[in-house]
């Protein structure tokens, strides 16, 4: 895999001698952030490989090298994303373990809307570009969503009702709130999603809890937050 | 040359934008967009071209093959693909709603009309699935313009929704964001099913929208026996 064949590994590099491997990544990583802060401050579509590249200080022949085209550019950007939205989540979602399920909901909730809040290109990029980015994008938005399945398909069996309740459940709740936070994103007001949270969770427990659960957890978030 | 066209019929267009006299359309809930029978065929065939062939793979060529009229029809009518998409947009919300207000007017309780409405809308997707596509996913493809459109659908939907408020009990009254909640949720998985290409099926999710439309109004042993009785 890494191609470096001569030099002592010990010995300190100068900028000059970085080994190859890492220089290929990075220009890699310098294409794909270059490419999700672009397509945040100009929209997908009127962002351009040479936007991409000017924005990266990559040659436009070593994006070619890399990425089949400006969407084969887009979607890999896009899977690194929401990576880090995932694992932000999930992380939040494991720390409140201790806790009864609607608070782990709440506490995933609020990693989320925390990291989109703070990143606006991310969450542009991540919640609203990707819509406008062809077919295959949108067909791995909806698949990048069922990532988030699991930690709320635990409330089938948090709320006793198990297979009782519709099995399109996780999607009806996990639609609920990516329009809510689309909504937000698409008129700005992304650095300020962290109002939108107890909306959020009231819209993501309902249809597990019914309604009175679903606004007692809306309470204790909304107490939390003022 | 999509933009030589596009200003060649705009240069037309002073010619025969005036209002035709037609046959009124007496079920149209979009009559005032819906002037001409050419200019509806073109409306229809474009939100079929849309939704079977995407909004990217859609062209003026692809509309005026499946309606079997000449370029001149299409930009009598229309400057380009993105204008008639619009107006094609319209009048499939304008469509699909006047289908849901017709199959709810005989239907005296909010339930009631919420389970017909529902229940035609579902079926015409059943019919029509390219229609449908071309409405519901497709718009998404479309730009700014197309989702303020939607926007607004999904803005009347949801108000309708919350006309449960005057039926359900003061004390279960659920927090404002309840309906949209609801709207978002319910057009995500019609979304997600029309968008892997069905063409069928949509009817047999009734039971569990009405469950999820029910439930933050009313509870959860009237939503459980709403969903019961749709299965029927």
């Amino acid at each position: 895999m890494d191609s470096r064949p001569t030099s002592n590994p010990e010995a300190p590099l100068d900028r000059h001698e970085l080994p190859r491997a890492y220089i290929i990544r990075s220009e890699r990583e310098r294409l794909l952030e270059a490419m999700v802060r672009m397509s945040a401050a100009k929209g997908y579509e009127a962002t351009t490989v040479a936007d991409v590249v000017e924005y990266a200080g990559v040659s436009q022949a070593t994006f070619d090298e890399m990425f089949a085209s400006k969407e084969a550019c887009f979607l890999e950007a896009y899977d690194a994303v929401f990576d880090v939205l995932v694992a932000h989540v999930t992380a939040a979602f494991e720390a409140a373990a201790d806790e009864p399920w609607p608070e782990q909901i709440a506490a995933g909730l609020g990693a989320l809307v925390e990291l989109l809040a703070m990143e606006a290109d991310i969450a542009r990029m991540a919640m609203v570009e990707v819509t406008a980015a062809g077919n295959d994008a949108r067909e791995r938005y909806r698949t990048m969503l069922t990532r988030f399945t699991p930690f709320l398909e635990e409330g089938r069996t948090y709320s006793g009702q198990g297979e009782e309740l519709p099995a399109d459940t996780a999607r009806f709740a996990i639609g609920g709130a990516t329009s809510m936070i689309f909504d937000e994103v698409r008129a700005g007001r992304g650095p300020e999603l962290k109002r939108l949270l107890p909306d959020l969770v009231f819209a993501v427990l309902m249809p597990y809890l019914g309604p009175e659960a679903a606004e007692d957890e809306m309470r204790r978030v909304t107490r939390a937050g003022g | 040359m999509g933009r030589q066209a596009a200003t060649n019929v705009q240069a037309g267009a002073e010619g025969t934008g005036r209002i035709r006299a037609v046959e009124p359309l007496p079920h149209s809930p979009t009559l005032e967009l819906v002037n001409s029978p050419k200019r509806e065929k073109i409306l229809e065939g474009m939100l079929e071209a849309v939704g079977a062939e995407g909004y990217d793979g859609a062209s003026v060529r692809t509309v005026l093959d499946r309606t079997g009229l000449y370029r001149q029809a299409f930009y009598d009518n229309f400057a380009d693909k993105d204008a008639c998409y619009l107006a094609a947009l319209e009048m499939g919300i304008g469509r699909l709603e006047g289908i849901v207000i017709r199959a709810a007017a005989s239907e005296e309780t909010w339930r009631g009309q919420l389970r017909a409405g529902l229940g035609a809308l579902l079926d015409r997707l059943d019919a029509e699935p390219d229609f449908g596509r071309g409405v519901i996913v497709e718009v998404h493809a479309a730009g700014p313009e197309a989702l303020a459109i939607r926007a607004e659908a999904m803005k009347r939907v949801a108000d309708f929704i919350d006309l449960a408020r005057r039926e359900a009990d003061e004390a279960e009254s659920p927090p404002q964001i309840a309906p949209e909640g609801i709207v978002a949720g319910i057009h995500a998985i019609v979304h997600s099913r029309l968008s892997t290409g069905a063409t069928d099926g949509f009817r047999q999710l009734l039971p569990e929208f009405m469950y999820f439309a029910v439930l933050p109004y009313f509870g959860a042993d009237a939503a459980s026996a709403e969903m019961q009785a749709a299965r029927v």
